[in-house]
């Protein structure tokens, strides 16, 4: 007698908790829903290590190996290439949220400070700008969120949340559609559009292969399909770390020579 | 002696596992084709660079270096008379102009050798190493150790030899005090630069007091053409930054000379990306030292520009860059420098990495002024294949 009450309520308080979470998740905003992903995406530190393979129009297929740094949840990045020995030991930092770039060559000893415009430019001729990789809170502050029907991608539901440009911001696109996993927040799939073209789609990004790394929802898998110029970049996570102790001086001109 | 070699070699062999945990060991081979029409006669040069580069890292103590192989073939010898201009080469006796020769010997040298040590808040770095200053693109008022080629300014440079310091004060401010030694103090070269990033701005300040060698091309005695080092005495700045959405740098220095006239140097830029990934690029270089009109450059001018003793030939110089990836793997370029004698220099480019670690580079050259301008047809209109393979 004393297991089946015990049973029943355990039965109600599941009952309980999903129906709360399933009216919490049916009540969160769009703006609500973006700042979880921001908080997802910007841990306040993290270092990874990862593979970059760019596929061309034509088929062909160039590997990158760089490992990179962030600090202050996305404020503060740091690449450095380690693979191939074309690129070696060249690093970019970038501080504000990529609003400041600056470029370490070794072979020349030299670093160049890059203007904001430069963040629209491709890393290494891949499909990802500098935008792309180090635009931290952007989603946040560059643009108004709207949420959207929600949809399945690859039979996960997911949010769907519209993000327009707000007026006056230096940023690519125009507009981004963004598909965020309900049970984890990760935004599985973002469709990019045009900067002055609101409806033409010019790129996608898709994270899949979701592992759980210190606690926290991680996509080891990242593909940018390029729908303007038919080529594709696939980054892979080799290792991931976040909650390092990164003291400041590495986002700092010395730290990219290092 | 035969047994020093021995231990040398059982030594080599013994550290070489040792070493091979923590030492890179990596470089390029270049060859590159050079053509160009000098006279109705069509001119070739070819190299062979073999470049191999070591590195060692463990924990705060860094290493490296490199040494270079090269070898020319084709047109060796270049006869300096063939390219300037005819009321230049009459200043020239007519006994004399055979010694006004270019040469492409083949070289191998100890390019860069330096050990780095790290500590908590600076770097100290001793031995031949790279010394990169300023931040215009194809001209460095501010550099008085290096002179860029304007036809590939960003290919590396010679290593100097120098006892240099990089102190952090702060995140975006440094120090650097560098002395390049030669056989006295006096005429040693000493440089300290600071730089601070404020804002959207990097802004730097440099003082360097170093010889300036250049020769004077109209005296040949025994051994060679008569060199005169002088003292010459830089402070100028540079600020980069950003400026109504354009990347923009300015870049200065105020030299004062021992003996000759005091003279400046200022570099002006701006750059820009638009969303088509187009790069654009503009730099106006003005140099005190040098004259306005084509018809007062002199011998010495002409071949002190030449042989890179001074960085231009006339006063005011425009560099204009722009660049666009036509794929992935290619980017087209066009380079426009314009002399303030009229004279333009016209440089279509092309890049490209057809396969992993392996680059090609092609540009042509076209030039298009009077037959005393700084950009006259004499230097030959033609072109540079380049084809570099990493590992």
């Amino acid at each position: 007698m004393i297991r089946r009450i015990n049973m029943k309520k355990w039965i109600a308080a599941i009952i309980f908790f999903t129906g709360c979470q399933l009216l919490t998740a049916q009540e969160l905003t769009g703006p609500q829903i973006i700042k979880k992903v921001n908080d997802l995406l910007n841990p306040e530190t993290m270092w990874c290590k990862s593979d970059m393979i760019i596929q061309t129009s034509s088929g062909q297929e160039r590997t990158f190996v760089y490992e990179s740094w962030s600090k202050n949840h996305g404020e503060k990045n740091l690449i450095r290439y380690l693979e191939p020995v074309r690129v070696k030991d060249e690093s970019t930092l970038m501080l504000n949220y990529a609003d400041d770039i600056w470029m370490y060559f070794p072979r020349t000893n030299r670093v160049r400070k890059l203007a904001t415009h430069a963040k629209r430019q491709k890393m290494e001729g891949s499909d990802f700008s500098y935008e792309d990789m180090g635009a931290g809170d952007s989603f946040v502050k560059d643009y108004t969120s709207k949420r959207l029907k929600d949809q399945k991608i690859d039979d996960q539901s997911c949010f769907q949340i519209e993000m327009t440009r707000n007026p006056g911001r230096d940023v690519s696109y125009s507009r981004l559609v963004m598909f965020v996993h309900r049970d984890n927040f990760v935004p599985i799939q973002v469709d990019y559009y045009d900067e002055n073209q609101p409806d033409r789609k010019i790129k996608t990004l898709k994270q899949s292969d979701i592992q759980i790394i210190d606690q926290i929802p991680t996509a080891m898998k990242i593909e940018m399909i390029n729908d303007l110029d038919n080529s594709r970049t696939r980054m892979e996570m080799l290792e991931v770390k976040y909650n390092l102790p990164l003291k400041d001086e590495m986002f700092t001109e010395r730290g990219m020579k290092q | 002696m035969k047994i020093l070699a021995v231990c040398s070699i059982g030594l080599w062999i013994f550290c070489c596992p040792l070493f091979a945990r923590d030492v890179d060991l990596f470089g390029y081979f270049e060859s590159q084709w050079m053509g160009a029409q000098i006279h109705k006669e069509t001119i070739q040069l070819q190299s062979n660079k073999l470049r191999l580069d070591l590195k060692g890292d463990w924990d705060r103590v860094q290493f490296g270096g490199n040494i270079n192989w090269i070898t020319y073939h084709g047109k060796t010898r270049w006869q300096i008379t063939d390219y300037l201009p005819a009321n230049v080469v009459e200043q020239i006796p007519e006994i004399l102009r055979p010694f006004y020769v270019f040469p492409f010997d083949d070289n191998s040298k100890l390019d860069n050798a330096y050990v780095k040590i790290s500590f908590n808040k600076w770097d100290l770095t001793m031995g031949k190493q790279q010394i990169s200053l300023g931040s215009g693109y194809a001209w460095n008022p501010t550099d008085l150790f290096n002179t860029k080629d304007l036809f590939d300014p960003t290919y590396e440079q010679p290593g100097h030899n120098a006892v240099r310091a990089d102190v952090a004060l702060s995140g975006r401010w440094n120090l650097t005090a560098l002395i390049a030694p030669e056989e006295n103090w006096d005429q040693s070269a000493k440089l300290v630069t600071t730089k601070i990033g404020l804002g959207r701005f990097d802004i730097a300040v440099t003082a360097i007091e170093k010889m300036w060698l250049f020769h004077d091309y109209s005296v040949l005695s025994e051994s060679g053409f008569a060199g005169e080092a002088e003292k010459r005495d830089m402070v100028g700045g540079s600020i980069v930054g950003e400026l109504l959405g354009l990347g923009v740098w300015i870049e200065g220095g105020y030299n004062d000379m021992r003996k000759s006239t005091d003279f400046t140097e200022l570099v002006a830029g701006l750059n820009y990306t638009f969303a088509s990934q187009t790069f654009i690029m503009f730099e106006y270089f003005y140099n005190s030292a040098c004259p306005t009109k084509e018809n007062d450059y002199t011998l010495n001018d002409w071949m002190r520009y030449l042989s890179a003793e001074q960085k231009t030939l006339t006063r005011h110089q425009i560099y204009m860059l722009i660049q666009h990836p036509i794929s992935d793997l290619t980017q087209l370029g066009l380079s426009i420098i314009a002399a303030g004698d009229g004279s333009v220099a016209l440089l279509p480019s092309l890049t490209a990495t057809p396969f992993e670690n392996v680059e090609v580079t092609a540009y042509a050259n076209f030039y298009f002024g009077s037959e005393t301008a700084a950009f006259n047809k004499n230097l030959g209109n033609g072109g540079l294949i380049r084809l570099r393979v990493y590992f």
